[in-house]
């Protein structure tokens, strides 16, 4: 499915820049003004998803119908609870890297810019994709988008979780070697669906295994997870 | 098998639908390997290949589409042990249908991106797909499909092609804007893959049948080969994930291809041996048309074709000849300085870019190559490869991504013999030089002689007439006066009497003249006039690549004058000569404004100025570091964030370039010393250590960028020599931190006292403190500090 962005939320592209200043001088937000154009004008968002039933035993959670098994603690605590997940995938398409590339050629203020602002950009694909993915089941709740990677949860199962998927067919995602996700700015997630309320999941620092390294927090500040 | 025979004795070609599809339909879960069915149930595969046989496809794709060296890692099987039983089950269903039915051995996409992309070299492609072929040699036609990037179908279809002699079939997988997920154009599939000798192309996948009109009608119009059409059944709906399309629409959809010539058949996704049934009665009663499409001269990228129709500007900038920084750069490996030159032209207004990497003392092979695939992630535009080396033609006809232009073939019988045959084996364009063994003709009879013989020698081996462009040679008219007009006529008579295209470099004819781009601007207008089709000149002179706009213009190929108008009317006001040097505070002070504000150009100029009056050293020392740290700290406080400070920095290594070019005639240097710089092994996230390259250069540091995804070996040998006393090291991802490990060891086992510095976001103090590393730099400023404590500046 795709997405179309028309702009791209700059208070978060200046949170992940680390930006501590609210008066950016004018000329640096000619700059911004340019690369979030650039980007629009380039990139073409797109996302997948898939619901199964949780099939789950001891120490594992088997998504039924598929191969994909998800280890770890945290993932089932994420999902306890709940009788179903979807399974989610976006990327911003393989054009975005490509002018993140040529910008680090031409102009690295701007190639730090741009990648903020996909960065940013990914972010809200996946938060449209998850309203439009809620939108198809009717009064069921949801959990937070878990993504591998998060706390025990394996980033090596990016592999079989695209396959799952068909996500290298379908929007054209694949994982390299080293489980790293190809185009760079995507994300993939697990939400989990129940019947009854959900409550004791926030996402937050309290959850985030980054918490005594995060550089956000250091200097008082929050990445927005 | 007779591929030619099968066609010939055909209507039409009647392939099979979903393999897919069907095994999920007898039980297959999501993510699980079909592949492995070939070994576990080959009678549920056989089964299916035998529906498709008796519902009237003539070739069936073997249960081998993703049976790769990467898919089946871990699966516990080879690629051999698949590959053959998928391609044994499928023959024995051939044969025991007692129908004339033939195998395809299937190959899908490897899984994982090329570069630029993703990590996968064009060369491990190219083994990957060479073992499925190998291994799948009893099939009788090859068929790669749902390919979405053009370079990995040509790693593969290089790989069919040099490790067997069966028929091949390419299908790629389009969306409705006509391109693939990777921007791949119908254009550009064709041109790339009728000149590497496909036997057939098409789509395949993709979306429905009636979504697909225009991209095989688009298709049509590019090739004279074959074409395949293999849609699937509609579009899927989300959540049921059933098609929407039924057998008798898929069909009358089908109709519609016949009408435009297509030749072969199939069905893809949610299709079933139903679709091929209803297909194969549908069209029993129509005629194959025969397609003979007028195909335009091109050439083209990945993404981008230039169609030669009109006269279309070769960049010539990337070019060591008579440039002293390039040569360098070329000498130490710089791909940026390079790149840099690429970009330069592409916004400029080139429309293809020759490339030539030639110098004397380095491996011309290894950099053209690392040249071609380097300028391709940065830039779509077309490229010309430039070398008088035939291997090192032939390294970057492999590699090049698209159809390029080969630079050149003469008319000597042994640079007809050597070149020739590369350029018709990858599919390229040829640019003819008009001399032979006795050098260059006088007059542009003999020339034009010699240009219909490499056309003759050309066309004999298959290349073409379109793929021929010749180039009459220019020669200074300071030397040769009479010999100007003699150009213009060859150049004519090639044109309107053998109807070639023609290419010419333009900036010759001026040599050792005043004023040479009057004469080089105006020699261009009447080589254009006498239908010169593609200059060679250096575009970012104004006055050249003005010349060729308003030709378009005035020759009513500039249809309303929008290209004119697009480059000129919007053109940026000239800006208010800042050089009116009475304005500039020549200052340490003024230089640290120009830093502060991120003024490039007047950090330079303020700079040039300083250094009539001070000594170089002062100024980096006690004007420009002083700046930067003073930056710097403002950064460290937050008074600026990371863009304010990368632009500050520029401004600081716009100064350092002036006081590099002063320095370069005294032969001292302002180096403050070498650090290698590399994203470790598996890591391809490499934006942050780009940054800091950056920073450091623009502190007056030489850095050995070794790039992303490095060997632990590359890093050691990067930092053995004397001068490196410091290798910077970045790793993004928890996962690859082992890898910054193991490279550490190494470096400190071969150099102890070298000194590492890391970062990443995953990094902590403690963590580098652990795998040994001397220095955890938490920012690209970070990392500039402590290149500083290393060198002592």
């Amino acid at each position: 499915m795709m997405i179309t962005l028309t702009s791209i939320d700059r208070k978060e592209t200046l949170r992940y820049l680390a930006c501590k200043n609210d008066n950016i001088d004018e000329s640096t937000m000619a700059i911004m003004d340019k690369c979030e154009k650039e980007l629009l004008d380039v990139i073409a968002p797109k996302f997948i998803y898939r619901y199964f039933d949780i099939d789950s035993s001891e120490d594992t959670i088997k998504l039924s119908g598929s191969s994909l098994i998800m280890e770890g603690n945290d993932i089932k605590a994420h999902l306890s609870g709940c009788s179903g997940a979807v399974l989610i995938a976006a990327t911003l398409g393989p054009h975005a890297d490509r002018l993140i590339r040529k910008m680090q050629i031409t102009d690295m203020a701007e190639a730090v810019i741009t990648d903020a602002f996909a960065s940013a950009a990914i972010e809200q694909v996946c938060a449209a994709a998850e309203d439009s993915i809620k939108g198809e089941f009717p009064g069921k709740y949801f959990t937070w988008r878990y993504a591998p990677g998060y706390g025990d949860f394996p980033i090596d199962v990016q592999k079989k979780f695209l396959d799952v998927l068909d996500a290298p067919r379908k929007i054209g995602l694949c994982t390299s070697g080293s489980s790293m996700l190809n185009p760079i700015k995507s994300i993939t997630s697990v939400m989990g669906v129940s019947e009854k309320a959900i409550t004791g999941k926030a996402r937050g620092c309290i959850t985030c295994t980054m918490k005594e390294v995060c550089r956000f927090r250091k200097e008082g500040m929050h990445c927005g997870f | 098998m007779d591929f030619k025979k099968l066609l010939s004795e055909n209507e039409f070609i009647f392939l099979d639908g979903a393999m897919g599809t069907m095994l999920q339909k007898s039980g297959l879960e999501a993510g699980e390997v079909p592949e492995l069915l070939n070994l576990t149930s080959p009678d549920v595969v056989k089964n299916i290949h035998r529906q498709y046989i008796e519902a009237g496809s003539m070739i069936v794709y073997t249960n081998t589409f993703g049976a790769n060296r990467y898919k089946l890692e871990g699966s516990g099987y080879s690629v051999e042990e698949i590959v053959s039983a998928g391609v044994r089950i499928a023959k024995s269903a051939c044969e025991e249908s007692g129908k004339k039915a033939y195998t395809a051995l299937d190959i899908g996409p490897v899984g994982q991106l090329l570069e630029p992309t993703g990590s996968l070299t064009f060369e491990a492609a190219y083994d990957i797909f060479k073992e499925q072929i190998i291994a799948g040699a009893e099939a009788d036609v090859i068929v790669f499909e749902t390919m979405t990037d053009l370079y990995e179908v040509k790693a593969a279809l290089l790989a069919a092609k040099e490790n067997s002699d069966k028929p091949v079939i390419c299908t790629m997988t389009f969306e409705q804007n006509g391109r693939t997920f990777t921007g791949c154009s119908c254009s550009a599939m064709a041109l790339t893959l009728e000149g590497l000798g496909a036997d057939a192309i098409g789509v395949n996948c993709s979306l429905g049948p009636e979504e697909l009109v225009s991209v095989v009608n688009e298709i049509c119009s590019w090739t004279s080969l074959p074409v395949a059409v293999k849609p699937n059944a509609g579009l899927p709906d989300p959540d049921t994930g059933l098609y929407d399309v039924d057998p008798d629409d898929f069909a009358e959809s089908a109709k519609i291809f016949a009408d435009m010539g297509v030749k072969i058949f199939g069905g893809c996704c949610g299709t079933s041996p139903d679709y091929i049934k209803v297909l194969a009665e549908k069209l029993a009663d129509k005629k194959y048309i025969q397609r003979t499409p007028d195909i335009s001269a091109a050439v083209c990228s990945y993404s981008n074709t230039a169609v030669i129709n009109q006269p279309r500007i070769i960049g010539e900038r990337i070019n060591p000849t008579g440039k002293k920084k390039f040569k360098e750069a070329l000498k130490n490996g710089d791909i940026d300085y390079i790149l840099g030159q690429a970009i330069e032209q592409v916004n400029a207004g080139a429309d293809i870019l020759d490339v030539n990497v030639g110098l004397p003392d380095i491996d011309e092979k290894a950099m053209m190559v690392k040249t071609i695939k380097a300028i391709q992630s940065v830039t779509d535009l077309p490229l010309q490869i430039d070398s008088t080396i035939p291997e090192v033609i032939e390294a970057a006809l492999r590699v090049y991504n698209g159809k390029p232009i080969v630079n050149s073939v003469n008319g000597e019988d042994k640079s007809l013999e050597v070149i020739l045959p590369l350029v018709k084996k990858y599919g390229a364009a040829v640019v003819g030089l008009t001399l032979d063994e006795n050098g260059i003709p006088k007059t542009a009879d003999e020339r034009f002689a010699i240009a219909r013989k490499i056309m003759d020698r050309a066309v004999a081996i298959g290349i073409p007439k379109r793929d021929i462009y010749i180039d009459c040679l220019t020669l200074t008219a300071s030397a040769e006066q009479a010999g100007v007009m003699e150009t213009v006529r060859a150049l004519s008579r090639v044109k309107n009497e053998l109807g070639l295209k023609t290419v010419l470099g333009v900036s010759n004819i001026s040599f050792g003249l005043p004023n040479r781009e009057l004469i080089n601007s105006n020699f261009l207008q009447m080589c254009l006039s006498h239908g010169l089709d593609l200059p060679i000149i250096n575009p970012n002179i104004a006055a050249m690549t003005g010349a060729v706009r308003a030709y378009k213009l005035l020759a009513n190929i500039d249809e309303n004058a929008s290209e004119f108008i697009a480059a000129y009317n919007n053109a940026a006001p000239v800006p208010a000569t800042v050089a009116s040097s009475s304005s500039l505070n020549v200052s340490a002070e003024g230089l640290l404004l120009a830093v502060q504000n991120g003024l490039r150009h007047e950090g330079a100029l303020i700079t040039e100025k300083l250094l009539e009056t001070n000594d170089a050293m002062d100024i980096v020392d006690n004007m420009l570091i002083p700046a930067l740290d003073k930056a710097g700290a403002d950064f460290e406080s937050g008074r600026i964030f990371l863009p304010q400070l990368i632009l500050s920095a520029g401004v600081a290594q716009s100064a350092f370039e002036v006081i590099k070019s002063k320095m370069d005639k005294s032969e001292k240097s302002v180096s403050k010393g070498k650090v290698v710089l590399a994203t470790v092994k598996g890591d391809i996230h490499d934006i942050g250590k780009n940054i800091v390259k950056v920073l450091l250069e623009n502190y007056g540091f030489d850095v050995v960028d070794l790039g992303k995804d490095v060997e632990y070996q590359d890093v050691v040998d990067a930092a053995m020599p004397d001068d490196v006393k410091l290798v910077g090291l970045s790793a993004l991802m928890t996962t690859t931190l082992k890898s910054m490990e193991e490279t550490i060891k190494l470096v400190k086992c071969n150099k102890p006292c070298c000194k590492v510095v890391v970062g990443g976001a995953v990094l902590t103090p403690e963590y580098a403190d652990k795998i040994n590393a001397d220095y955890y730099a938490k920012d690209a400023k970070a990392t500039v500090d402590a290149a500083r404590e290393v060198y002592g500046c």
